[in-house]
């Protein structure tokens, strides 16, 4: 037994944000230490740091008897840690034993040259995965393979290595139940074998279950470190809130409930054909901001994106202003004034080819077109003067609006693509995850402007990971869990404690 | 006060590099032609030169064009040369059947969209990369070619068609040169004016961002590859006139001549960047190489070796310019 890592005062800032603040967290041979926080808390910025991919600003990191300012990733390997992470990184296109060894394969020398010893990977690949349970003939190609068994690979891989500590980062949120049950029973030999491990995860029952010690972490700060069993589910959930939320965005005087104002928006029953969504129906008042959480997965942003038409819906009805509407692709939604600020800027919602008025330009020319968005001309004197708008109503930062959208931050970028759909006067408008990745001054903005939306009667509708977001913006919130919603809160009735609870279901 | 100061647009200073950028492709022309000039002194004096280097790049700056909006997508067209000699075959055929050459002319260049209209919906069916489908379509145009013609040319168009063809305004200006340069000022208003232009550009840049925008991503598929298979259409029609009969082997390999064309003229591989006028740059750059090598007498053997070098050559050139601060 003994202190296997030691974490101590450890600061990470980003350009604009503090994502780390003095944090100081060890892992200890022969226990599960478990690292409790909301998305965003810091807890995978923590693991980055450890695994080398990200250097930390301050602090330092003491491995055995090697004291670190700054680990690289292959630093941290040689020194024995593995990170299992929610996307895992096994190779579908190779064998289990290949995946095992990858990068330091068994080698022997065929006369003056050094090849591959498959006999002796096979050999050591077997002995792996007996222990750890994983019943499969090492030579299986890991794309045939299921997801928890792909997680076995990964933490066989771990012990290829000879790691003394390994991290999971929530490990059990794709697993069936009867899976989880494996994967413990693999960490509970692990743990006898003296080695460390760090589990992350947001559920807590699961906690009690397997965790020794359990660490919280809040903003990028440090709450606290507690043993499991002296602590219950409720305290738990206290430490992650914490504090209560400095800044609201609703009005003081709100009606404890929009029943009596017009329905702008409706979804009746709406179902996928995949499954992620079963039966959803919500309606959105004039004046009132809809919030929607739940876990990642659990069907928030998979019905937003049926909704606006951009993925296939198997049933269900969409009424605007209480007339019913068919939309069957983005086009028609942007024709019927619906909007959609996608989760992923880069991804999904810029184009980086274009200049910031281009950028804000394509939705009004869009809107306008004829022959399915393709008939029409551009107008750059429109162009220039719809964008010259939106840069001065939103407040976004550049010198020109010829400047490549590139090169703004995260902030503007995100003002820029409200920006576009503004132009095109949306009327509802579907945020999905609308600050990620941004700094605090322009959430705040973002927020107010949202506010501002939905006075002026626009329908404004958000998806979010971020509770203390929904908290600060939403009047009524509607809580997902496996593809449905399980429980709506008005705002007054709205913590972070009832969210959690609901949208986990094993403590509900 | 501050906060307007910061939004100043930093004084910019002219940089080799912006210059560059802008005028690049036009400077390599004209470092050519001086090239060319020093090379075979007296060669501008004679206006055969110019008639010559804007006859000869006709065709392939007409297949180039086409070719520049399926890389503007971040995909590609190999089939042009294929559709090039099909086209041309069919509008042979005709006009030797008989009909008239103008209606001829026309179905020939209808039949070049068609083909890229199938280009396009077997892209959007399978969804498998344009490069793949290409690939199968341009050995299936060509196959197709040689089955209609027998492999055997086809030739003895009416008079009004290739004198037509090869008519020079003032004797100077081939008419095929001012037919792609009709085609591409067509084209650049396409690509600068229109929606649907701005549509194909938003697309190339980011496929997923498009569809979110309400592009339909489908439809602006096919519009490009129906496009690139009208250019190739028009050049097929061009080419035999030009030749005066039609080869069912003919433009093979003119597919990489149009890459070349577009890449040199600045065209991203990477989709959603790049102009007509670059690619009409590019088709004249590897015109002009293409004719000093002749009038230079390199024998044709190492003609396409030293072909080869130049194009690598001047797209390094362009990336090696354009990375430097």
């Amino acid at each position: 037994m003994g202190t296997l890592v030691e974490m101590k005062g450890v600061v990470k800032k980003f350009p604009g944000v503090t994502a780390l603040k003095d944090i100081s967290f060890d892992i200890q041979s022969g226990e599960v230490h478990v690292l409790l926080g909301e998305n965003g808390a810091g807890k995978s910025t923590l693991m980055k740091i450890l695994s080398g991919v990200y250097q930390p600003t301050e602090g330092k990191i003491i491995i055995g008897d090697k004291e670190f300012s700054k680990l690289t990733p292959k630093d941290s390997y040689e020194c024995g840690i593995s990170v299992i992470y929610q996307e895992l990184s096994v190779i579908n296109e190779l064998s289990i034993q290949e995946n095992l060894f990858v990068g330091k394969l068994p080698m022997k020398k065929l006369g003056p040259v050094s090849v591959v010893d498959y006999a002796e990977m096979n050999k050591r690949a077997k002995e792996l995965l007996a222990k750890i349970g994983l019943n499969r003939d090492p030579k299986t190609l890991v794309e045939d393979i299921s997801v928890s068994e792909k997680q076995q690979v990964e933490i066989a891989k771990a012990l290829a290595a000879d790691s003394k500590v390994i991290v999971m980062d929530e490990p059990t949120a794709s697993l069936t139940n009867k899976e989880v049950e494996h994967l413990f029973d693999v960490v509970r030999a692990l743990k006898k074998e003296g080695k460390g491990i760090v589990f992350i995860s947001h559920k807590l029952a699961e906690i009690k279950e397997i965790g020794d010690r359990v660490s919280v972490l809040k903003d990028g700060a440090y709450v606290g470190t507690k043993q499991v069993s002296e602590v219950t589910v409720d305290d738990l959930v206290t430490m992650m809130v914490g504090r209560t939320v400095q800044n609201t965005y609703q009005h003081e005087d709100a009606p404890d409930s929009y029943e009596n104002e017009e329905v702008i928006f409706e979804v009746r029953n709406l179902s996928r054909k995949d499954g992620k969504v079963k039966d959803v129906s919500f309606k959105l008042h004039k004046g009132e901001i809809v919030g929607f959480s739940g876990l990642v997965g659990s069907g928030r942003s998979e019905m937003m994106n049926s909704i606006f038409g951009a993925e296939p819906k198997a049933s269900g009805e969409v009424f605007i202003k209480g007339e019913k509407v068919n939309i069957k692709s983005p086009y028609s939604a942007i024709k019927h004034g619906l909007a959609m600020v996608t989760e992923n800027r880069r991804e999904t919602g810029f184009f980086h080819n274009f200049d910031i008025k281009q950028n804000i330009s394509i939705l009004p020319f869009i809107k306008a077109s004829t022959l399915g968005g393709a008939g029409g001309l551009t107008n750059s004197k429109y162009e220039k003067t719809c964008s010259e708008e939106q840069k001065k109503s939103l407040n976004i930062k550049c010198y020109s609006v010829d400047q490549g959208i590139t090169e703004l931050s995260g902030g503007n970028q995100q003002k820029v693509i409200l920006g576009k759909w503004l132009a095109a006067d949306s009327q509802i408008i579907i945020f999905d995850e609308p600050t990620k990745g941004i700094d605090i001054g322009s959430k705040s903005e973002i927020y107010a402007l949202m506010r501002k939306l939905a006075d002026e009667g626009k329908g404004v509708l958000v998806v979010s990971s971020e509770l203390t977001e929904l908290l600060a913006v939403c009047d009524t919130i509607h809580v997902f869990r496996e593809g449905e919603i399980v429980k709506t809160f008005p705002h007054k009735e709205a913590t972070e404690e009832n969210i959690i609870k609901a949208s986990t279901a094993d403590i509900a | 006060m501050s906060e307007k100061i910061k939004q100043v647009k930093p004084k910019e200073k002219v940089t080799f590099n912006m210059i560059w950028q802008k005028y690049g492709t036009f400077g390599i022309l004209v470092i050519l032609l001086i090239l060319l000039a020093v090379m075979k002194p007296g060669i501008f004096f004679s206006t055969d030169t110019i008639t010559q280097i804007l006859s000869q790049s006709s065709v392939n700056i007409l297949i180039a064009m086409g070719e520049f909006f399926a890389i503007l997508i971040a995909g590609i067209d190999l089939s042009v040369g294929s559709v090039v000699a099909l086209t041309g075959m069919v509008s042979a055929q005709m006009m030797v059947a008989g009909i008239n050459p103008l209606l001829a002319i026309l179905v020939g260049i209808i039949f070049g969209g068609f083909l890229g209209f199938i280009n396009g919906l077997l892209i959007n069916v399978t969804g498998l990369h344009p490069f793949i489908i290409t690939l199968g379509t341009m050995s299936i145009f060509r196959g197709i070619t040689l089955i209609i013609s027998n492999s055997s040319a086809v030739f003895g168009f009416p008079k009004s068609f290739t004198s037509f063809i090869s008519y020079k305004v003032f004797d100077l200006l081939p008419i095929v040169a001012i037919i792609a340069i009709l085609v591409a000022v067509i084209l650049s208003f396409l690509t600068k004016k229109t929606k649907v232009g701005r549509n194909i550009y938003a697309l190339g840049g980011n496929k997923e961002s498009a569809w979110y925008s309400g592009i339909n991503v489908n439809m602006h598929t096919l519009i490009v590859f129906i496009i690139s298979g009208i250019c190739a259409g028009i050049a097929g029609i061009v080419l035999i006139g030009r030749v005066g009969s039609a080869e069912p082997a003919a433009a093979t390999g003119f597919e990489t001549y149009a890459i070349a064309a577009s890449i040199i003229g600045g065209t991203s591989f990477f989709g959603g960047k790049g102009k007509i006028f670059g690619v009409v740059m590019g088709g004249l750059i590897i015109g002009v190489i293409n004719y000093g090598l002749n009038i230079l007498a390199v024998p044709s053997v190492w003609q396409q070796v030293v072909m080869g070098l130049l194009i690598i050559g001047s797209v390094a050139l362009d990336r090696f310019v354009a990375r430097k601060k």
